[in-house]
């Protein structure tokens, strides 16, 4: 029932979004397919010891592995970068136990059933900044919301 | 005398329409100013004007004109939605039979660029089967041909140009944009056969060895722990492994080849909009 | 007779002119044209219309409804500024502060409690009232009593009022600690006592059968194997005591999105306690 109503109020709020709400101009459109952007960042870039180790490794993981075993994540960001945000808002350790907690949601078959939002190509978006036990920082979603990436 | 009255009668009636032209030019000055506007690319504005015009033009003769022109600026500020209903609108109070199909075009090439593709090629079905426009089969090709260009059907598109003409522009790029496509079946079967194969043929060479290594690898240790009688070792490393990476070497080669296909898409489509010559969305 | 139509030719095409000359942008003209665009939706339109005229004709309900277009369409500083201009003697007054209340709300969810009424107008004083005393479910604290908060609004509105107030000082939330521990005793179920049962049956199945494999492998002599086992249980259970404090947290951001959510759509569906004039029938 609350998601109803959830929906109900996501719904009644973009209704209200009508064009000439803003002083609109020339619409630069393009007839080109828009390309999803799956593209790595391969970078090394990285703000300290700790993650550079985990960016290399990361980097080696993708194009020896990732790249070439198949769609299996479901998640958003994936396993991965979810363990590279995880890092870069805490620390290894924490990244660590971050990712372990992430792998075992991943094992859950069940994980899609009302939990997570969702990205617009169906994935479900579970960003690292909501795991790092500070409260303030956890933007709650609620399951069915569209996440605009 | 009574020529005389006749005469000034004829001149009052004269200085009467005059008055008439004046009171018009009034609503064609108003028609002027949006159509600057429009020219200008002021659309959000230009919006503004003819929407004025159509409100204080209780006669109604510029209420086709203006409402079009609405529609348009619509379009041009990307606005689809709002555009189309002004130009159905606009195609509601058309006067002339010309006007009528302009609006129609108008409406399938916003179809066409939004792509809304099934409301395009059934409007233009439709605008086809009107006797009124029998003589417009060309043109209506034309669109169709777009329509699915547009939707990335460029073996529709190509028989839609050829009925115009055999060696229609946009018939031989259509041909071209297939020949250069990579068939997504062909590069997923390969790879079922030889794992990385399917990516070699997209020409991602790197990417097809990576596969094809990890693939001999994993072959070879489950096949040998099953020699090797450890049959515990074999299921898990075929199937939570190889099984992983022979799935992956085909979703791979589906990936790049839809990939490329895009990339050729776009560039077709780039070419069509920013070096082609003839009539656009 | 020739004297008598030599004046009418003279007069009349002037008369003529007179009455057909038409101004779009004299100030009634723009009024004219705003309100209707203002009927029509177009609020931003009618706001800039409205605005260009406002040196020469200004009236309480034309400002009033320039705040309230603004409101409406999310310029909701700019509408509070606006309602600084309205005369405290305005019979829209009390509409256009409440509907500033309404937009200092939007901007930021913070009680209202020290605005107090200007005219004795009842209806507005206890409506002013009911969004003065709902705000507070805005703040962490709360001084009135369950039945103080309640005692302002209305039969009707007094049960989800008081749900609200419930909901807000007696969240059903889960303790993040004792899912912790939970999770540290039996694997799992601190993920269990959060909701979270697909999730804290996979940690128990991960780190039992992890553990398993480490004490067989133990017990074969496979000791490096065992280690390896060990190693990745214990960062599975590790990882799951962490993840069950971090999902009770997640369970508790939920309930304070959905109250919030409750309370918005509340005061959403009561408009902010705001009355709603038709202007346009």
């Amino acid at each position: 029932m609350k998601l109803i109503i959830l929906f109900f109020f996501i719904s009644i709020t973009s209704a209200f979004s009508q064009t000439d709400f803003v002083k609109w101009e020339k619409a630069d459109f393009s007839y080109e397919q828009p390309v999803e952007q799956t593209r790595r960042d391969y970078s090394f870039e990285s703000a300290n010891a700790g993650e550079f180790i985990t960016k290399s490794l990361t980097n080696a993981y993708w194009f020896f592995i990732s790249d070439v075993d198949g769609d299996n994540c479901p998640f958003r960001p994936s396993c991965s970068v979810f363990l590279l945000e995880s890092v870069r808002e805490t620390n290894v350790f924490q990244a660590t136990f971050m990712f372990f907690d992430r792998f075992t949601r991943d094992v859950n078959l069940f994980k899609g059933k009302n939990h997570y939002p969702r990205l617009k190509n169906g994935y479900y978006f579970d960003p690292a900044v909501n795991y790092t036990l500070v409260s303030e920082k956890i933007n709650y979603l609620p399951p069915g919301f569209v996440v605009d990436d | 005398m009574i020529s005389v009255i006749n005469f000034y009668l004829l001149i009052v009636i004269f200085l009467i329409l005059a008055g008439e032209n004046i009171a018009q030019d009034y609503f064609d000055d108003q028609f002027k100013l949006g159509k600057k506007l429009f020219d200008e690319e002021k659309y959000y504005d230009a919006v503004t004007e003819f929407k004025r015009l159509v409100y204080f033009n209780e006669e109604g003769e510029y209420i086709y004109e203006a409402n079009r022109y609405i529609g348009l600026s619509y379009k041009f500020g990307g606005k689809f939605s709002d555009a189309l209903r002004y130009l159905t609108i606009a195609e509601i109070n058309a006067k002339t039979v010309e006007e009528i199909y302009d609006c129609k075009i108008e409406i399938i090439k916003i179809n066409i660029l939004r792509r809304t593709t099934e409301f395009a090629l059934k409007q233009i079905e439709s605008t086809e089967k009107d006797p009124r426009y029998k003589s417009k089969k060309e043109e209506l090709n034309y669109w169709r041909g777009l329509a699915n260009i547009f939707a990335d059907d460029w073996e529709n598109a190509a028989k839609s140009f050829a009925l115009i003409d055999e060696n229609h522009e946009l018939k031989v790029l259509s041909e071209k944009t297939i020949e250069e496509q990579y068939s997504v079946s062909l590069a997923k079967t390969l790879s079922y056969i030889i794992p990385g194969a399917g990516q070699f043929y997209t020409g991602e060479y790197l990417s097809g060895l990576i596969s094809l290594g990890w693939n001999v690898l994993w072959g070879y240790l489950t096949i040998e722990a099953f020699v090797e009688d450890r049959i515990f070792d074999g299921i898990v490393v075929g199937s939570l492994l190889w099984m992983r990476f022979y799935q992956g070497s085909i979703e791979n080669a589906e990936k790049f080849a839809r990939q490329k296909n895009l990339e050729i898409t776009n560039k077709a489509l780039n070419y069509l909009q920013y070096e082609y010559e003839g009539a656009k969305p | 007779m020739i004297k008598f139509f030599s004046i009418i030719i003279l007069i009349s095409p002037f008369f003529y002119c007179q009455s057909d000359s038409f101004d779009f942008f004299s100030s009634q003209n723009i009024k004219k044209f705003a309100d209707h665009l203002y009927c029509e939706g177009d609020y931003l339109r009618a706001v800039e219309q409205y605005q260009s005229i406002q040196q020469s004709i200004s009236d309480d309900t034309t400002d009033y409804k320039i705040i309230y277009a603004y409101s409406l369409t999310g310029y909701l500083q700019k509408s509070n500024e606006l309602f600084k201009s309205i005369s405290t003697e305005s019979d829209l007054y009390p509409a256009a502060h409440l509907l500033s209340l309404k937009n200092q709300l939007l901007l930021n969810r913070k009680s209202i409690l020290t605005e107090s009424g200007v005219s004795d107008d009842s209806v507005y004083l206890r409506n002013l009232n009911k969004l003065r005393i709902i705000s507070m479910l805005y703040d962490e604290e709360m001084t009135y009593s369950h039945e103080r908060f309640t005692y302002t609004f209305d039969e009707d509105e007094k049960i989800p009022v008081s749900k609200l107030y419930d909901e807000k000082f007696n969240p059903p939330n889960k303790d993040a600690i004792a899912a912790g521990v939970l999770s540290a005793i039996i694997p799992g179920s601190g993920k269990m006592y959060v909701g979270e049962w697909g999730d804290g049956i996979a940690a128990l199945i991960t780190t039992g059968l992890l553990a398993f494999l480490a004490v067989d492998n133990f017990e074969a002599g496979h000791d490096t194997r065992a280690w390896i086992f060990t190693a990745l249980g214990g960062f599975f259970y590790i990882g799951n005591i962490y993840g069950s404090v971090a999902a009770a947290q997640i369970f508790n951001a939920r309930i304070d999105f959905e109250f919030n959510a409750a309370l918005n759509l509340f005061l959403e569906e009561k408009n902010y306690f705001v009355p709603v004039y038709d202007f346009c029938n």
